[in-house]
């Protein structure tokens, strides 16, 4: 067993040949999950049943399962029903592109949901009647004070997330996707490598962490600007 | 679901074996964690550093590259070892389970450095003082009052450690664990219904984080009973 | 039933309040008229607060009507936003919009409810802020101004929705001593303009000096109701007194 230097600097190229699918995953995703995360928030504070009790149970079964079993059902599991097979969704549920990011988006969208919703709960009631005093409509009071202040309390929490995200998109090398990890899956089991292999990789993962955590501190900043201008 | 019939019993044992994987990374996960803060707070400047590095690689790779890594890595390296005793060995085997079962803890280990850190950190120097006062040794304070105050502050992120942890024994399907994972697909193979197996690895799954969730409520129920009252 | 004749601007008739089984309020009858300046005091837990905050709902009340200018407090949505706008307050935690700068605070409500364009909204607040001296604080955030300032910004902020009445709960109570009085300036000189007021307060040299009635609470309902020459000299009720001499002493 030896450390082979020269595999490393061949593979290295090669993974980086997938971090355009990494990207790609993880900002659709990212996207796509927060938008929902906005809509399964707006739903649970929406104080009707009929809408906070879907919204719930969404949240509790993409929380509750491993993502692996989401791509899964998404991937292998629905092809088994005839009518997904003849539906408009199926150019999109066919490929594993689709799947891996429909299951990151609903998984991701479940999580950031709670995160923004522990935003809002954290926003003072002191402003907000404040607000009601002025007259503010309920509606006025959720887009100026609300959100503005609720992001920015959600924001750290949210980077987290974001650095989670970032790393189950390696889980659609499970589904035959060829991102960074699934170009160092076949390259390991061509030459049986795995140290020089999986760690240059996870020094490429851990470089892209470090540029999220980076990108969101220098936006948690600005954000907080009025709380330590 | 008239498939499922015939495959319940092997769900089963595909659930113990979620289960043990999940106690046994459970006690590491809590070892690495006390562990790494344990050196976080020592004033050994090398030990700092390395539980740093510790936080910063588990927590910036991706879960599976861990497993990976560990799974085909110590099977190369004790392959080697075992070839310089023995030039005819071809490959030596690590059981899945167990190179999967130190993954995860390492990788959940990494968070709960930081928790635990937090925890103690977080203990008010107040309640330790006023328990000074009262005339309270330091083993009766750090029994008595930081013990139970950081078991209180852990409690809720502690919660999410295991519900990471008995999410992340899916992971071990991927290097050939045979837990439920493994049975759907072999339940696939047989009676073509991907869709109802793997949701019924998602109802297990989903009960034992439901069953964690719960525990942990209950946990935070009593500490709150038996905790220094109102907050 | 048509709303009893009276030209007072606020009236409450038999108001109760109820926070699940415990009573807050109990068969409050209070009536102000527009110039009107009223100090309401009474130990913590008194129901000052829920009173005040009936007036323009941020509570409901329970029993009771209250007429605002005319319009009864009811269900309908449209009456209660009207009413807002007429209802300026002011809280002892001044409530400043935290990610919004001093002239943004002043601006939000009156373009947002009132529909005033941005360049007329700016020159509304700068009057305000001016009339609470301190306009070179317009383009900093709220957590850069000392506690007194804050809470006349909230003052100004209030006025620029050109209330008819304003509510202050415990304005100064929050406040440390020395700034206590630039709050008070401010308040007093709004009284000399005609501004109708209620007022919780223990600061009693205010009272003496601007109320027109001091209002005493205990357990929820008013104890008692007098001019503040009369109120202080010669309470009548024996809970007053006690409440005085324990305020006074301080
Ligand atoms: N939202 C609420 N829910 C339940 N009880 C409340 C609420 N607000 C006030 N109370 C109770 O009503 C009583 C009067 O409160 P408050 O009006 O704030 O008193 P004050 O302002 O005179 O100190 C207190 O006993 C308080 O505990
Ligand atoms: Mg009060």
């Amino acid at each position: 067993m030896s450390f082979d230097l020269s595999l490393i600097t061949e593979s290295i190229p090669k993974m980086l040949a997938g971090i355009g699918i990494t990207f790609q995953l993880m900002f659709l995703s990212a996207v796509l999950g927060l938008i929902l995360a906005v809509i399964l928030l707006l739903m649970r504070i929406s104080g009707k049943w009929y809408l906070s009790w879907p919204a719930q149970v969404h949240i509790y079964i993409f929380r509750g399962t491993p993502i692996l079993v989401q791509i899964f059902i998404i991937y292998y599991g629905l092809p088994q029903f005839e009518f997904i097979r003849d539906s408009v969704f199926w150019p999109i549920l066919r490929e594993p592109f689709g799947c891996a990011v429909l299951a990151l988006t609903l998984n991701t969208g479940a999580y950031v949901s709670e995160i923004l919703r522990g935003g809002v709960l954290g926003v003072d009631r002191g402003v907000l009647e404040a607000g009601s005093a002025l007259g503010l409509s309920a509606r006025q009071k959720f887009i100026y004070l609300t959100t503005p202040i609720a992001t920015r309390l959600a924001l750290p929490a949210y980077s987290n997330d974001f650095i989670s995200l970032m790393k189950a998109t390696s889980l659609a090398s499970t589904i035959t996707l060829l991102d960074m990890t699934g170009i160092a899956r076949t390259i390991v089991a061509q030459t049986f490598a795995p140290y020089e292999v999986f760690i240059s990789l996870a020094i490429i993962y851990m470089i892209l962490t470090w540029i999220i955590q980076k990108s969101f501190g220098r936006i948690e900043k600005y954000l907080s600007r009025y709380v330590n201008p | 679901m008239d498939a499922v019939t015939g495959w319940w019993d092997d769900y089963f044992w595909g659930s113990m074996i979620v289960l043990q994987v999940f106690f046994f990374s459970l006690l590491l996960m809590v070892l690495f964690g006390l562990i790494g803060a344990a050196a976080k707070l020592s004033d050994n400047r090398l030990a700092q550093k390395i539980a740093g590095a510790y936080t910063v690689i588990f927590r910036g790779t991706p879960e599976i590259l861990v497993i990976l890594l560990l799974y085909f890595g110590s099977a190369i390296t004790l392959t080697a070892i075992a070839q310089m005793f023995d030039p005819d060995i071809k490959f030596i085997d690590v059981p899945p389970m167990w190179a999967g079962t130190i993954a995860i803890a390492l990788i959940v280990g990494s968070y709960a450095t930081e928790t635990f850190r937090g925890a103690f950190l977080g203990v008010k120097p107040g309640s330790i003082e006023a328990a000074r006062a009262l005339g309270m040794s330091n083993l009766q304070t750090f029994i008595y009052i930081r013990i139970p105050e950081m078991w209180r502050l852990a409690l809720p992120p502690f919660g999410n450690h295991m519900l990471s942890l008995i999410k992340d024994t899916a992971l071990i399907s991927i290097i050939g664990l045979n837990e439920t994972f493994f049975v759907a697909k072999q339940a696939i193979g047989t009676t073509g219904e991907p869709f109802t197996m793997y949701i019924v690895v998602g109802c297990i799954y989903l009960a034992f984080s439901t069953i964690i969730t719960l525990s942990v409520m209950g946990m935070e129920k009593f500490g709150a009973r038996t905790g220094e009252g109102a907050r | 039933m048509t709303n009893p004749t009276s030209d007072a601007l606020i009236q409450m008739i038999n108001v109760d309040k109820f926070f699940g089984e415990f009573q807050a309020l109990t068969n409050i009858n209070l009536e102000v008229k527009r110039g009107e300046k009223i100090v309401i005091c009474g130990p913590s837990g008194s129901g000052k607060s829920t009173l005040i905050r009936c007036i323009n709902r941020l509570e409901e009340h329970s029993a009771g009507r209250i007429i605002i200018d005319g319009k009864e407090l009811t269900d309908q949505v449209k009456d209660i936003d009207a009413v807002r706008r007429e209802v300026g307050m002011v809280f002892q935690s001044f409530n400043l919009f935290p990610h919004m700068t001093i002239v943004k605070n002043l601006m939000l409500a009156q373009q947002l409810v009132r529909k005033i364009p941005k360049a007329e909204a700016h020159k509304t607040a700068m009057h305000f802020l001016e009339r609470v001296k301190i306009p070179e604080q317009a383009n900093k955030y709220p957590v850069q101004l000392s506690g007194g300032q804050q809470q006349r910004v909230a003052i100004a902020r209030a006025l620029c929705m050109k209330p008819e009445i304003i509510l202050f709960d415990e304005p100064t109570s929050a406040l440390d001593p020395e700034m206590i009085n630039e709050v008070l300036e401010v308040m007093t000189d709004l009284a000399k303009e005609g501004m109708t007021m209620i007022c919780v307060t223990h600061e009693m040299g205010f009272a003496r000096s601007v109320a027109d009635r001091v209002i005493f609470m205990d357990a929820g309902e008013i104890v008692e109701e007098a001019e503040p020459e009369i109120f202080f000299n010669s309470p009548k009720s024996a809970r007053t007194k006690a409440f005085l001499s324990q305020i006074l002493t301080h």
